[in-house]
């Protein structure tokens, strides 16, 4: 019991003792963790600061990226729009129907320039009142509704406020549009977005050196494409380009139409010579036709005529008097030379009409020459004339007829002893020259006047001068010859001083 | 198994189905001698203004008992490239794969969940008694929700099987997107593919998008609305950093913003954050997603580069050349869908990401795709045993093999 008591005596001591211990320490331990709770606050309290500051900075990063993605979004758009800017101008370009020219910006390629929608509109102002609008193309929109706004946009005649702003406009909206002067304006593009259902747009007008001929317009509907201010540049340099394609394609026309015109005068003007030459070739063959039927129907009663005067000159129908015989010699005389006239006229025809059938062999120059060079010696001698040939020895033949070349010869020599006075020079020259033979017949005499020179070779062409007075000729010799040499395939040609004789040189092709 | 990729840039939709048939056939016919009706199903990916119904009449006219299946894209994606106006179809003849073809039509008019639960058992009611291996969706990318619909088909298909796909995307208008199913076009839809039987199938999901500055809590969400951060209305995050001394922005901004610089969701375990980014901005400042964020969920603002993004292609593509466990079997060919936004972000860059593709994927792998308006794929974290998510700006393949 007793210990009982000292028991619970001590124990209450005890007790409370070790609830003043157990006090204590809990009162110092509470002394510690408050201190360690105010330094963990304090640590929380940092650490909450810097995630707040570092949050800051994150904004800082954000607005950066943002502002850097705006410059890259715009940067890449203006990449690929130049790309297909560069595309497009080319598909322009390279037609130049002024039709075509629309048709080509395709709604793909409107596409890849970042656009939904694209419309173009020509003015027409020939006709009072609004200027009418012209649908040139559309793309995002279907034919009706294009249409429909087109009309609306007339009606509303924004056109005037659009030209009256610049050839540049858009849905970006310059500083100060507020003001009175860009109301008007800024009216226009807001019609522009209700009337084609666009909530941002670019645009610009067309312009050619004959004033504005009409508009084009991107833009999109939806309002999460943003539109920059490289599109309004873009579209700027489509529409020059534009601008400059269907004045080029103005020009075409104009030019291919005048190129048309052109040809179809020269058409005509062609088929007027052709029918005036062939009506022309008509003539000519009706005129040797009928100078070949006229001589044929001279010739027999010019040799009835020949005939009795011989005859009577002959004095076989008894001696004439003297006085008649000397006219009948006339009469004689001139009939000769109206025969030799005939004849030559005749065989001019017939070379004319191809019926004279040459017989070409080779022949050898200089033995044609001595052949006529005795039928002249005569002549040479009544006048005194100096005859000379100049033949090299090697000298090929020619292909010719020889009865034909002949005549040549004749002809060109008895002219040149008639026009060169007694005491003259006649020579006959020959050379190679290249495929053919050229042999001249120079004389001393009068010579032909130079705007004589392309004449004398036409038919009864003679050159009028004192000496002609006296000299006879029909003026065919040389009309004959130069259709003999022609026939041959050769040429011949002429040249002369007055008063320091001439030449006459013919060419044939050498055998 | 065959398989060839036609495409064609015909303006007129009926001439441009049967000349990408046409094509693709072309490129089929050398390696077999096999007629039309072996081809097991045809996968069609077209721009938005060539998705008209007669490009399925002339489609369908060339493959009359084959299944086809696919919608619009953005762009076309092909080996050859991209293109932002075109018809690309491929072709593929399996005696090993089934293809189990089913659609939902009409989905802004149904329960989303019951609608997915719907398509799924179309499908699993096809396939019969194979095993399956994965499923492919292409829906409609202006759906708002898309999350829940997904949920109803886990619910039928099981949580663990991948569900990789695509939404379909108009020509950026955000008017607009169509989904193909046989000779029918439709919009607010969605098409199934259940893959069975003896198939290999492997995927990649990457984007490259790097969180940014410090993180958030989502304070209030529902489903894919995310009504405050920090307490503070959703726009407000966007308005911290983008506005000028904070000042609101419009909606229309941040709705274009949130492409470049989407909102990142942390998840434990995988590699990178899961992306979203808005697709409407309500007046009291919710964001609305195309996926879903949970309440609570930590979040950053995300950045890529151009090589970030570039990288997670490669990457993507070439978890495909991986072999996983008892798939020791190579793909023979491969779909692709690609964000919009991966586009936008390139820019003229665009190209690169689809020869890394290529490259990654190996010359000789035929492979097709478009540019979405969001993605489905498997995260492969454990926690989420291989759930599928609702992904933007991703870039998702799957590859497809025999076993």
């Amino acid at each position: 019991m007793i210990l009982d008591k000292i028991d619970i005596g001590v124990l209450v001591n005890i007790l409370g003792i070790g609830a003043f211990i157990a006090a204590f320490c809990l009162g110092i331990v509470l002394l510690f963790k408050t201190d360690e709770g105010r330094k963990l606050k304090a640590y929380i309290k940092q650490l909450q600061k810097s995630l707040d500051e570092l949050d800051e900075q994150a904004k800082l990063i954000v607005k950066t990226d943002l502002e850097l993605n705006k410059t890259q979004e715009e940067l890449d758009k203006k990449i690929s729009g130049l790309y297909t800017l560069q595309r497009l101008s080319r598909a322009i370009s390279t037609t130049l129907d002024e039709n075509q020219i629309f048709t080509r910006i395709e709604e793909s390629l409107v596409k890849e320039l970042g656009f939904e929608k694209a419309f173009a509109l020509a003015f027409d102002n020939t006709k009072e009142g609004l200027p009418n609008l012209i649908l040139k193309m559309h793309a995002g929109y279907d034919e009706d509704e294009a249409e429909r706004f087109c009309q609306k946009l007339k009606e509303k005649n924004i056109m005037a406020a659009l030209i009256k702003h610049g050839s540049l406009f858009s849905s970006l909206l310059p500083e100060g549009t507020n003001n009175y002067k860009r109301a008007e304006f800024k009216q226009a593009i807001e019609e522009i977005k209700t009337i084609c259902g666009l909530s941002s747009f670019s645009g610009s007008l067309i312009s050619t050196k004959d004033g504005y001929y009409g508009l084009i317009i991107m833009g999109n509907e939806s309002a999460l494409s943003v539109l920059t201010e490289g599109d309004e540049e873009m579209l700027g340099i489509l529409a020059t380009q534009l601008g400059q394609t269907i004045e080029n394609a103005k020009l075409f026309e104009e030019t291919f139409r005048s190129h048309q015109e052109l040809e179809r005068r020269v058409k005509e003007r062609t088929q007027e010579l052709s029918s005036a030459l062939s009506a022309i070739q008509q003539i000519s063959k009706r005129k040797s036709e009928f100078v070949s039927a006229v001589s044929h129907e001279l010739r027999t009663p010019l040799t009835s005529i020949k005939g009795y005067a011989s005859i009577l000159a002959g004095g076989q129908l008894g001696e004439l008097p003297k006085p008649a015989k000397e006219r009948i010699e006339k009469i004689n005389r001139h009939s000769n030379e109206l025969t030799e006239l005939i004849n030559n006229l005749l065989d001019i025809s017939r070379i004319e009409s191809g019926r004279v059938e040459l017989k070409i062999e080779p022949q050898d120059i200089r033995q044609i020459i001595e052949g006529i060079s005795d039928i002249f010696m005569p002549h040479f001698k009544e006048k005194n004339i100096a005859f000379s040939s100049d033949i090299p020895e090697k000298l090929p033949g020619v292909l010719a007829d020889a009865n034909q070349i002949r005549r040549v010869f004749i002809n060109l020599v008895g002219n040149a002893i008639k026009y060169t006075p007694a005491g003259g020079k006649i020579s006959i020259s020959a050379r190679k020259d290249n495929g053919s033979i050229s042999v001249s017949v120079s004389d001393s005499g009068c010579g032909i006047p130079e705007e004589d020179l392309e004449k004398i070779f036409d038919e009864f062409y003679r050159v009028s001068s004192q000496d002609n007075q006296t000299i006879k000729g029909t003026g065919l010799g040389l009309s004959l010859v130069k259709y003999i040499v022609e026939a041959h395939k050769g040429k011949i040609w002429a040249s002369s001083k007055a008063g320091a004789g001439s030449t006459f040189t013919f060419s044939l092709p050498a055998a | 198994m065959l398989k060839a990729i036609g495409l064609s840039k015909n303006k007129d939709p009926y001439i441009a189905g049967k000349e990408a048939v046409h094509l693709a056939y072309k490129n089929i016919k050398p390696l077999s001698t096999k007629n039309v009706k072996e081809i097991s199903i045809a996968f069609v990916f077209a721009t938005a203004q060539l998705s008209r119904e007669s490009l399925l009449k002339g489609i369908k006219e060339e493959l009359p008992n084959t299944p086809v299946v696919g919608c619009s894209g953005a762009g076309i994606i092909s080996p050859s490239g991209i293109d932002l106006n075109a018809v690309a179809v491929l072709l593929v003849s399996s005696e090993k794969i089934k293809f189990a073809c089913a659609q939902e039509i009409n989905l802004d008019k149904k329960d989303p969940r019951l609608a997915g639960q719907t398509l799924a058992k179309n499908t699993l009611r096809k396939l019969g008694p194979y095993p399956r291996e994965a499923f492919i969706i292409f829906m409609d990318g202006l759906i708002k929700n898309p999350s829940r619909f997904i949920s109803g088909i886990k619910e039928m298909l099981g949580t663990s099987l991948p569900i990789i796909g695509g939404a379909s995307a108009d020509d950026l208008k955000f008017e607009k997107t169509y989904q193909f199913f046989d000779n029918k076009i439709s919009s607010n839809c969605a098409v199934g593919v259940l893959i069975g039987e003896s198939a290999v199938v492997k995927f990649g999901i990457r984007h490259g998008w790097k969180p940014l500055g410090k993180s958030r809590i989502v304070t209030e969400s529902s489903g894919n609305l995310i009504k405050t951060i920090e307490n503070k209305p959703a726009t407000s995050m966007y308005d911290e950093y983008f506005g000028k001394d904070s000042k609101k922005i419009e909606a229309e901004k941040i709705i274009y913003l949130s492409v470049r610089y989407p909102l990142g969701i942390y998840v434990e375990g995988e590699k990178e954050y899961l992306l979203r980014n808005a697709v409407g901005v309500e007046k009291d400042g919710s964001i609305v997603c195309q996926g879903d964020v949970p309440q609570g969920a930590s979040i950053k603002l995300m950045m890529g580069t151009k090589e970030s993004v570039l990288q997670a292609a490669q990457e993507a593509a070439g978890a495909l050349k991986k072999s996983i466990g008892i798939y020791n079997k190579p793909v023979e060919f491969a779909l692709v869908f690609d964000s919009f936004s991966r586009n936008r972000l390139l820019g003229r860059a665009a190209k690169n990401e689809v020869e890394a593709i290529k490259t990654s994927l190996g010359e000789d792998m035929p492979f097709l795709g478009f540019y979405t308006y969001g993605e489905q794929a498997p995260l492969s974290a454990l926690n989420y045993r291989g759930q599928s998510h609702f992904h933007n700006e991703s870039v998702a393949i799957i590859g497809i093999g025999e076993q």
